[in-house]
């Protein structure tokens, strides 16, 4: 499939953060390419600029944030140097990792429909994608809290349906995970698959939480030290668990299951998930 | 018996009169163990873990650490005997200089100047601070944001430390990182309570397990016991490690379905697999 | 943490219905006839008719005693004060060294007690029963731009959250060792600044994530932008308006004849 997504050599750096102090260089070319509908996994470790890659996937570097860009994101062959604002948040969806602080309503209606207010749409359609938001993120019934109120859970499903409402094209997750319980995550990305069925999306999603990866991702990508050190499929990417390991990561423990077995020859297995590890070693044991 | 710790006697905690975030919670940490607590958002881990330094007061029942009641005394002269890290770094740097940020600490504990920069000096260096040790805490990255506040709670060796989610948003090697000096405490006999959600660290480090579900102590025991019982930890909303849910699916083939950790599982298996092939 | 600052109390009522621009209107004119009327008793008749007017658009007994407790010690301040600042006038009730308390002082004081619980219950009445986005949409109504009333709306809903951070963060400092229990008052306050520092650290952050948030969901200062809900003066809003000129303009005329 032709590539969607484009990141050509991204240079980024931010402006000293005092004096005498140099300034930081985030992203040192960065190239990937994710295709339409794809979702891809971002892995990498604290401070390796994931963040930063996000924010140039949806053009707030270099159109709001401080700082030295160079190279170019193109995102359906249109480079992200010559969006305008609306286009900027109808192309690309950004959520972040703690969606309470960037809440800006009182109820959770008022929140989705912040920014189709911004897009200057009228009161029908923002009504009619307001009501698909919510019942495709499971929170129609939170409708009229206050989003303060709300479960970690449900507050990104909020966000996310905040942002979803936008119809953008390309979702961009960061670490979305991060503050919820597994009962929160697991909503979350079921979330999430419901609507890559529902408006086919494409995901770029940042995750330290390897073990959810194979739930949700076509293919992994690894940012180290501001460069994609590791791209590839699942199992391609989680063969290489010793040099995940120097860089920071970790493999679903699964996979290293697996690699210790393989490890002594008793089996060259590749298992991402449990049920797939349970069927195989079950069969050993003559099952 | 080991000496206690932590003693909480059928403590309950009331938020504003109206949220009841505990109920009659009874336990004993006892010291040097490595006790993670878990449970789902929202079911009281944090309001225990104040508890047991005094930011909280129980409305019914009562909080002894080392055995003596703390509840005629200030939190900061809990904090001899408790250290406490708060779930957000950001919280607890205000200091200009990583320096000060850990002097804050060690000051307030009333140390005397030899010994303060002494510790200071050899904590700087155990957290490979010292390169930043003049530079202001509050620009630097979120990973060294975490070690500065790790640092600061080590530097005042408080023989209890509480943790609240301290290894989320950090990377696997930075969290190993942290754990293993964590390790380092215990094998002094320091006393751990660690709230996460991250039930594979708590499969590799904790001894015990806490399982909190709405403000009710839903179970208590060691690492292995806890871990090996699905219905327990489903009520509780807490998933347990990849593979100790492999073993328990393996149970009906004779796998004891209490692995811990890669290698358990491994050993265990392996085992299995030569009883039957009689190797 | 509860919803805070915000006093809004869900409701369908006619008085929720009303429009925003409406609901500001009664309060500018309550503003006028509170401050310009010398009449205790104009001001216990108005708190009361606002009283009966909350109570019939369904706010509880509870939520407006809350709120009366909240004004009661500026209530009470003023009462204790004004008489004492102010000594003018006759019969004197006390003469004691050099406090003077006088009949009409008294009065005085009563009536700007009075008048600080008018000119609160007024705002309440509007603050009560108009949700943020219809608060935000009635400063724009009255020719305030967008921006300053979401500035207005995001200070709300970010107030709570400051001080849920400040709580924490004098946590955070309890838990290292600060004992403000134990220090004099000058430590104590000097011991307060790093706490600002950390809370400014801390709404420097927000600030930071919202700018983008904001940005990333296509909201740009100064741009045109559509609502959801679009005011509309009604029926009863005209009404109700024509009522408030009424009453005003004659409760001013009169106010002026009886002077």
């Amino acid at each position: 499939m032709a590539p969607f997504v484009v990141l050509d050599d991204v240079h980024v750096s931010y402006p000293s953060p005092g004096p005498g102090l140099e300034a930081p260089r985030i992203l040192r070319g960065v190239s990937l390419s994710v295709a339409e509908g794809e979702c891809l996994a971002l892995l990498g470790p604290t401070g390796a600029g994931k963040s930063t890659l996000c924010l140039c996937l949806n053009g707030l570097i270099p159109h709001l944030v401080d700082g030295t860009f160079r190279g170019g994101v193109h995102i359906a062959g249109h480079s992200t140097r010559e969006w305008t604002p609306g286009e900027l948040s109808q192309t690309v969806g950004l959520v972040f990792q703690d969606a309470e602080s960037q809440f800006v309503s009182m109820t959770v209606e008022d929140e989705v429909a912040f920014g189709l207010e911004s897009l200057g749409l009228p009161p029908d359609e923002i009504e009619g994608r307001l009501a698909e938001a919510l019942e495709v993120m499971e929170v129609g019934g939170l409708r009229s809290r206050s989003p303060l109120e709300l479960s970690g859970g449900q507050k990104q499903r909020v966000a996310l349906a905040a942002v979803m409402a936008m119809r953008p094209r390309v979702l961009v997750l960061d670490e979305p995970t991060t503050n919820l319980d597994p009962v929160g995550k697991a909503a979350l990305l079921r979330a999430v698959s419901r609507l890559r069925v529902a408006w086919g999306t494409t995901i770029v999603w940042v995750t330290q939480d390897v073990d959810w990866v194979p739930h949700l991702a076509d293919r992994v990508a690894v940012l180290w030290e501001g460069q994609i050190a590791l791209e590839g499929g699942l199992r391609e990417v989680f063969d290489q668990g010793a040099l995940l390991r120097r860089m920071g990561l970790r493999v679903p423990q699964v996979r290293e299951l697996a690699a210790r077995f393989g490890s002594t020859g008793l089996g060259g297995y590749a298992w991402l998930g449990v049920d797939e590890a349970a069927e195989a070693l079950r069969g050993r044991l003559g099952g | 018996m080991a000496e206690c710790a932590i003693e909480l006697e059928k403590c309950s905690y009331t938020y504003d009169g109206q949220v009841r975030a505990l109920r009659n919670v009874s336990c004993t940490i006892e010291a040097g163990s490595w006790v993670a607590l878990v449970g789902q958002n929202g079911s009281g881990k944090s309001t225990l873990a104040k508890l047991c330094n005094g930011l909280l007061r129980p409305q019914e029942g009562r909080v002894r650490i080392n055995g003596a009641d703390i509840r005629d005394r200030p939190v900061g002269s809990v904090a001899r005997e408790v250290g406490y890290l708060f779930q957000n770094p950001d919280h607890q740097i205000f200091a200009p200089t990583v320096r000060e940020e850990i002097a804050f600490g060690l000051r307030n504990l009333g140390f005397p100047g030899e010994e303060r920069e002494q510790r200071l000096r050899s904590t700087l260096e155990a957290f490979d601070l010292t390169a930043y040790a003049d530079r202001p805490p509050a620009v630097l990255g979120f990973g060294l944001r975490r070690q500065v506040t790790v640092a600061s709670l080590f530097a005042c060796g408080s023989p209890i430390l509480i943790l609240d989610e301290a290894t989320q948003g950090l990377d696997w090697q930075r969290s190993q990182g942290l754990l293993d000096r964590l390790q380092e405490r215990q094998d002094v006999g320091h006393t751990i309570l660690f709230i996460t959600h991250d039930m594979r660290l708590v499969a590799e480090r904790a001894n015990r397990v806490m399982v909190l579900h709405q403000g009710e102590l839903l179970a208590e025991g060691p690492v292995r016991k806890i871990l090996s019982r699905p219905h327990l930890l489903a009520r509780a909303s807490v998933s347990p490690p990849p593979v100790t849910h492999l073993s328990q699916l393996l149970r009906p083939w004779g796998m004891k379905g209490d692995s811990l950790t890669v290698e358990d599982f491994y050993l265990e298996y392996v085992a299995l697999l030569a009883e039957r092939e009689g190797v | 943490m509860g919803p805070g600052f915000d006093l809004y109390t869900a409701g369908t009522s006619w008085l929720h219905r009303l429009d925003p621009r409406t609901k500001m209107t009664f309060v500018g004119a309550s503003f006028v006839l509170l401050l310009l009327t010398g009449q205790i008793i104009l001001v216990l008749a108005y708190l009361v008719v606002v009283h009966a007017v909350l109570r019939r658009a369904g706010i509880p007994w509870r939520r407006i005693g809350w709120l009366w407790a909240r004004m009661w010690p500026l209530t009470l301040l003023i009462l204790i004060l004004w008489p004492l600042s102010n000594p003018g006038g006759e019969p004197v009730l006390v003469q004691w060294w050099w406090i003077r308390i006088t009949l009409p002082g008294i009065g005085q004081g009563l009536l700007a007690g009075l008048r600080v619980n008018g000119l609160a219950f007024a705002v309440y009445v509007l603050l009560l029963t108009t949700d943020q986005s219809g608060l935000v949409q009635g400063l724009v109504g009255i020719g305030l731009p967008f921006e300053w009333g979401l500035a207005l709306a995001i200070g709300l809903r970010y107030l709570p959250l400051l001080l849920g951070m400040y709580g924490t963060i004098t946590d955070a400092q309890r838990a290292r060792g600060w004992t403000p229990e134990e220090e004099g008052l000058v430590r104590r306050a000097r011991a307060y600044g790093p706490t600002l520092v950390a809370l400014v650290i801390g709404a420097l952050r927000l600030t930071d994530g919202l700018t983008l948030a904001l940005a990333a969901r296509g909201f740009r200062p100064g741009q045109p932008r559509t609502t959801r809900r679009p005011l509309q003066l009604r029926w009863a809003d005209r009404v109700c308006l024509a009522g408030i000129g009424v009453l005003t303009l004659a409760l001013v005329a009169a106010e002026w004849i009886y002077l």
